[in-house]
């Protein structure tokens, strides 16, 4: 294989094992609520409702495509691919073992920490586009949360990258193999937390789903869409769920730090991305939807000051050891 | 490498024809759009000049952070207020010339200077040069920069609260 061929044959490779864990994590979802409601959740299309996500998906692109008449149509109509792009992207620098992954950045933290952030361009286009005053309502409060909510996304992420001294994504992970830093006493665990709850939010899932709550807003920014433009925005949406998941397994739990022979790094770190998507998913079904200023409250008066101050205490303890403290 | 003037390129068509559309389009949330693609063109052009640490805060704040400002403002008077605000210019002469004069100035102080045929190699890791520098030589512009954020926010504040 020539060697220009390989970017993209990578590229290839991770889009579709990306898009093919995606429709399985819906299905995983949807038996982890039901579970956790004491109902079965799909178990009729195939043994234990297994091809669920395949018949939903086939369904979704047979349905008819329904544009408002009063829809801005270029920004309509383009938005869920703008949607998507970011949400795919973000799988860019997550190496999945090491020395498999697209691409080894050495700022790879960073890169995706931007590119996640650019998801709010597509929410925004589908919100105005769909000129629907749900959509509406729903892309401005979207952006209020993203606002308030990056930053201490972006702070419990770099405690990580302050104990292992770096920004690219593989050798933080490397830094870990000894102790995860999720057991790193108390910076660790803080960090973590601050993480799953920044990460709630950022994802827009209840208890700070304010912007597609159900019985204010319809479906929020997405209730004009309908078939294989409803199907792309549901796809962006998971994979960026999927993708923070992949973050926070590599940041904390040690990547593909774990028993067994080498070859079983990557189902070691897929096993530990699905726990904290199990993890936000727990959050999701346990608590209710707060109201737009607590979250808001929430974001600026405690996370926003407790991460910063954990990042200036990390910061102090890795100055520390480095200067020949313990 | 062979591919570089061709992304080059392109990056430069998507650049000047975004910022383009960004000054022509009526549409006021268009050219808020358009102004997105041409930031995420500039972020292009960093990477390709393997400034990936530039590329990415270019990203996180200006097509991230800045144009939701943007849109924030645009969603919060135009649809709140009722009116629809359309971005025309009358005085598009008066603009041109300014803007050609601008042009002439740049392209004439950087024809003086030779340009280097070849990017000169970065050694090391050019986070931990940037971190490095901002922290040792520039220290005090980096600290007055601080300076001057923070008297922002405050005036930010000062014009938010709500009146006594």
């Amino acid at each position: 294989m020539p060697e220009w061929l390989i970017p993209f044959v990578a590229s290839f490779i991770v889009l579709n094992v990306v898009i093919g864990i995606v429709t399985y994590v819906t299905l995983l979802e949807r038996k982890f609520a039901a579970r956790m409601q004491s109902r079965v959740g799909p178990y009729r299309v195939g043994p234990h409702g297994l091809l669920q996500p395949i018949a939903d998906a086939v369904k979704l692109m047979m349905k008819e495509d329904v544009v408002p008449t009063a829809a801005d149509r270029p920004v309509y109509n383009l938005a869920p691919v703008v949607f998507l792009l970011p949400c795919m992207l973000i799988f860019a620098t997550i190496p999945f073992a090491p020395g498999l992954g697209v691409a080894d950045l050495n700022i790879g933290v960073l890169f995706f920490l931007a590119v996640s952030s650019m998801e709010i361009v597509g929410l925004f286009m589908a919100g105005w586009g769909s000129n629907n005053k749900y959509a509406l309502l729903s892309a401005m409060r979207a952006v209020n949360q993203v606002i308030s909510y990056d930053l201490p996304f972006i702070f419990s992420a770099l405690v990580p990258v302050l104990l292992a001294g770096s920004l690219r994504l593989s050798e933080i992970a490397g830094a870990q193999q000894g102790l995860w830093f999720v057991f790193y006493p108390v910076i660790g665990q803080l960090a973590f937390v601050a993480f799953i709850v920044s990460t709630v939010a950022a994802e827009n899932r209840a208890p700070f789903d304010i912007l597609e709550a159900e019985s204010e807003l319809v479906a929020g920014f997405r209730v004009e869409y309908s078939g294989m433009k409803f199907a792309l925005i549901q796809l962006g949406e998971y994979a960026h769920i999927l993708g923070a998941s992949f973050l926070g397994a590599l940041l904390f739990l040690g990547a593909w730090a774990g028993p067994g022979p080498d070859w079983m790094g990557p189902i070691w770190f897929l096993v530990k991305a699905m726990l904290v998507f199990l993890l936000v998913t727990w959050v999701r079904w346990s608590f209710v939807r707060i109201r737009v200023d607590q979250i808001l409250a929430l974001s600026w008066k405690a996370l926003l000051p407790a991460t910063l101050l954990l990042l200036v205490l990390t910061s102090i303890v890795v100055v520390w050891r480095t200067n020949g403290g313990a | 490498m062979i591919g570089e003037p061709i992304v080059f390129w392109v990056l430069t068509v998507v650049l000047v024809g975004s910022a383009l559309a960004v000054v022509l389009s009526k549409n006021l949330f268009h050219a808020v759009l358009w102004l997105a693609l041409a930031l995420t063109g500039t972020a292009g052009v960093f990477l390709l000049l393997e400034a990936e640490f530039l590329a990415a805060v270019q990203l996180l704040l200006y097509a991230g952070g800045v144009v939701t400002i943007v849109v924030f403002a645009i969603v919060v008077t135009e649809r709140l207020v009722g009116e629809r605000i359309t971005q025309t210019n009358r005085r598009i002469t008066g603009a041109a010339l300014v803007a050609f004069t601008v042009l002439a100035l740049i392209v004439s102080t950087v024809v003086r200077q030779p340009l280097a045929s070849a990017r000169p190699a970065v050694e090391g890791d050019l986070t931990r040069a940037i971190g490095e520098g901002v922290l040792t030589r520039y220290v005090l512009p980096f600290e007055l920069l601080a300076l001057l954020m923070v008297a922002a926010l405050l005036g930010a504040i000062y014009f938010a609260r709500p009146d006594e």
